[in-house]
């Protein structure tokens, strides 16, 4: 009997502390105008931001130059369907070739087409035609733009070429297309049958927001009860030593409500609100969340013990956004990168999250299909959480050595 | 006093070295190889195993799975383990003999945006040679000569040039661009925290003294070091990429670093400006990390300005990196040094007007330091 008495006030009294330190971050949150401006405004004002500016999916329209030396029946109809496509638009025709270049590099022009004297000569004769194409490599997308559009014309001109002199040698119809493409294709784009660069990147960027602003703005909590020297106060004494979790865990309770609340709103509320990809499972997507939440948290938390001050934390860390961004894989391809850089990757919450939630939010994907991110986020969960009892015990262990010696 | 703190030397030297090192062996295959993909055979004759090894053959993708169902092919894509499937129907030599004209099926995950465009790109040809192979081999029977026969198979083809970079390689058009991004955020950081300390520790009256009342020299005094520093590491990448690693460079790589030593000097004004405006370190360190965040956006080496809302566009002449990307360009890629980068030259030498704007604000906050602390 006694023991289970004694059981109970300890669970009775677990609580209590737990609870008393969960309120007390929750008021050092929010009385800070800095760790709220990076909480809320950033977490809010971020997603609205990006989406703003990269509202458009797509490089529409790109103004190309051409020059048509040929001046044929057939090139003039190559040139009038590569400016039907959606990719390109036949900005000036140019007399020759260094007119066009001289575009090409006042910028006014971002491809060159150049069909040549022979073209129709050469097609006629039935020989090989050769088009010219000169691609702006300043942005991929330039880029891809022309070589879709200019790829697409001609296997569409090169395919009627085809048929036209079958049928002029007698092959009609379905013989004709029998000869010509003897073996079809369909094409099926999955998840982003746009192509577009939104919807590629935002759901990487709304992820990152979550890991970067809680990272930072723990960071700054903890710079600023450093500067306070507000540790030796922030851990009742009676706290010290096992009661050490009930801080830690208190504090991550504080911050996971927080950031249970923002999530909803940035991933799950976002990509309704901007028309990007959201064909997930709301509860997988569920799932995924909490330890990615608890993860980045526990992370932060052992991270933060090196921030000395108030902005060290963002001048120091700030650069890594970018390096994660590129660790988690959704840019250049997680199987074509450095095993080394694949390992050093699982080391941050960011990589598993972005993955995930790329994986649920964009293509469906079921908890079974994310099963390494989950797994992977509930260990980073576990070791982080070890890692940050042990820093705050040091933490706490040299302060109060300090704190002795200056009394002496 | 630079090296007073373990911060400086973090935040200069090891933050842009490990980047250096980072993105270049990161991305050191220039384009994606041997992506993986997975085929379904339906068919399993000596026809769609040839199909087989022609994707095999080809650079950009590999078979690293062989389904017998596509929903398992599927899955493996959910996963994330395959860039794209290729399906072959039951029957399809037969059909093919029969001239049923039986159609091969790929699919690709456009959620990774690289990967996809890739492996479409490998099917697309691939596809195409499947529809040549066969015409080839009746136009042969017929006696034709090889030439003859590519004029008809393939009556028009495309030769590609591409501009300053004629490997397509992905790392030359990101990493130019990323790192002066990077070094850009050090450098209006650190310009913000070496300011914005002595205002936090209440020293800006002695600093100002050490300068003899004057603000310009007191500001020259700090930031100077600085300059040589985080130009010392912009040229440094510029030898390693340009020279080292041998990235395009067809214009004057002087001209070229020259433009790196006035980004050095653009952000470092920006710097000033940003903590005259708001002379408290924190509000200047936040005001800093959103607008240096913003210039890998701005720069528009990923996403074109052109293609943004019409409202977003006009922003970008607001950052440096914009129009060091424009004489990137020129110098770089193009290789048409001339009157046309003057105008950026202007822009980025412009910038250089900012810390006057707030010189009085300035130098009364570091006098009365009558702003919170924190």
């Amino acid at each position: 009997m006694k023991s289970k008495k004694s059981k109970n006030s300890f669970v009775g009294n677990a609580l209590k502390d737990l609870f008393d330190v969960f309120r007390g971050e929750f008021v050092h949150v929010f009385k800070d105008s800095g760790v709220m401006i990076i909480f809320f405004f950033a977490g809010i004002l971020y997603p609205l931001l990006y989406n703003g500016i990269y509202n458009n999916e797509y490089v529409y329209q790109i103004p190309i130059a051409v020059v048509d030396e040929s001046s044929s029946a057939e090139s003039r109809e190559f040139v009038r369907k590569v400016n039907a496509t959606r990719e390109v638009e036949v900005a000036y025709k140019c007399i020759n070739l260094e007119e066009a270049k001289e575009l090409f590099n006042k910028r006014k022009v971002n491809g060159v087409i150049y069909i040549p004297r022979d073209y129709h000569v050469k097609l006629r004769n039935m020989e090989q035609a050769t088009i010219s194409i000169y691609n702006d490599m300043s942005s991929f997308l330039y880029y891809k733009g022309l070589m879709m559009a200019v790829n697409y014309t001609m296997l569409d001109e090169s395919h009627k070429i085809q048929i036209e002199r079958y049928n002029s040698a007698g092959v009609a119809g379905e013989q004709a297309e029998q000869i010509v493409k003897p073996i079809p294709y369909n094409d099926v784009v999955f998840y982003n049958p746009g192509n577009g660069f939104t919807s590629f990147l935002i759901p990487a960027i709304l992820v990152l927001i979550i890991h970067q602003t809680l990272f930072f703005g723990i960071g700054m909590l903890a710079g600023t009860a450093r500067e306070e020297n507000r540790h030796h106060t922030l851990v009742p004494e009676h706290l010290r030593g096992n009661g050490i979790f009930r801080v830690i865990i208190g504090k991550a309770l504080c911050y996971f409500v927080i950031y249970a609340a923002i999530s909803a709103y940035v991933l799950g509320f976002v990509p309704k609100l901007f028309g990007l990809p959201h064909i997930g499972n709301i509860w997988t997507l569920f799932h995924l969340l909490v330890p990615f939440l608890f993860a980045t948290i526990f992370f932060s938390m052992t991270i933060s013990v090196f921030v000395k001050n108030r902005e060290t934390g963002l001048i120091t860390f700030l650069f890594f956004t970018l390096i994660l961004l590129f660790l988690s894989g959704f840019s250049w391809p997680r199987s074509n990168m450095p095993v080394f850089w694949q390992y050093v990757s699982y080391l941050f919450p960011a990589t598993h999250g972005i993955q995930g939630y790329i994986k649920i939010n964009t293509m469906a994907a079921e908890l079974r299909h994310v099963r390494f991110e989950y797994i992977g986020l509930w260990i980073q969960t576990g070791v982080y959480f070890i890692l940050a009892s042990g820093t705050l015990l040091l933490t706490l262990r040299k302060e109060k050595n300090r704190l002795e010696t200056e009394q002496d | 006093m630079m090296l007073s703190r373990p911060i400086y030397l973090f935040s200069t030297v090891f933050v842009m070295g490990f980047c250096y090192i980072f993105f270049l062996t990161m991305m050191r295959e220039g384009l994606p190889e041997r992506l993986p993909v997975a085929i379904v055979d339906l068919d399993q004759s000596s026809i769609s195993r040839r199909f087989f090894r022609e994707i095999q053959a080809t650079a950009m993708t590999e078979v690293t799975l062989r389904c017998t169902s596509f929903e398992e092919a599927r899955d493996e894509m959910q996963k994330g383990n395959i860039h794209g499937i290729i399906v072959i129907p039951r029957d399809f030599y037969k059909d093919l003999l029969a001239y049923r004209r039986p159609e091969v099926s790929f699919y690709v995950n456009n959620a990774y945006l690289i990967g996809g465009t890739l492996s479409y790109k490998d099917f697309l040809t691939m596809s195409a040679l499947g529809s040549g192979a066969v015409q080839r081999e009746m136009l042969r029977a017929k006696g034709l000569t090889e030439t003859a026969i590519m004029g008809r198979i393939q009556p028009i083809i495309i030769d590609s040039h591409m501009i300053g970079n004629p490997w397509a390689n992905y790392g030359v058009y990101l990493i130019n661009l990323l790192l002066p991004g990077v070094l850009q955020l050090m450098i209006l950081l650190l310009t913000i925290y070496a300011i914005g300390i002595e205002l936090k520790n209440k020293t800006s009256r002695d600093w100002l003294e050490a300068g003899e009342g004057s603000l310009v020299a007191a500001l020259a005094g700090k930031l100077a070091p600085y300059t040589i520093l985080f130009s010392i590491l912009g040229l440094a990448g510029n030898i390693l990429l340009y020279k080292y690693v041998q990235y395009p460079m067809h214009g004057s790589f002087a001209v070229f670093s020259l433009a790196t030593i006035l980004y050095v000097l653009a952000y470092q004004a920006i710097g000033i400006f940003m903590i005259g405006l708001f002379p408290v370190l924190r509000d200047g360190i936040s005001f800093a990390a959103l607008y240096g965040i913003l210039a890998f956006t701005y720069a528009g080496f990923t996403f074109p300005i052109e293609a943004m809302p019409p409202v977003a566009q006009g922003a970008s002449v607001l950052f440096p990196i914009r129009h060091y990307f424009k004489i990137y360009v020129s110098e770089a890629l193009l290789g048409t040094s001339s009157v046309n980068i003057i105008i950026y030259f202007a822009a980025l030498l412009a910038f250089l007007v900012l810390p006057f704007l707030v010189y009085r604000r300035l130098k009364n906050a570091l006098i009365n330091q009558n702003y919170p602390l924190k």
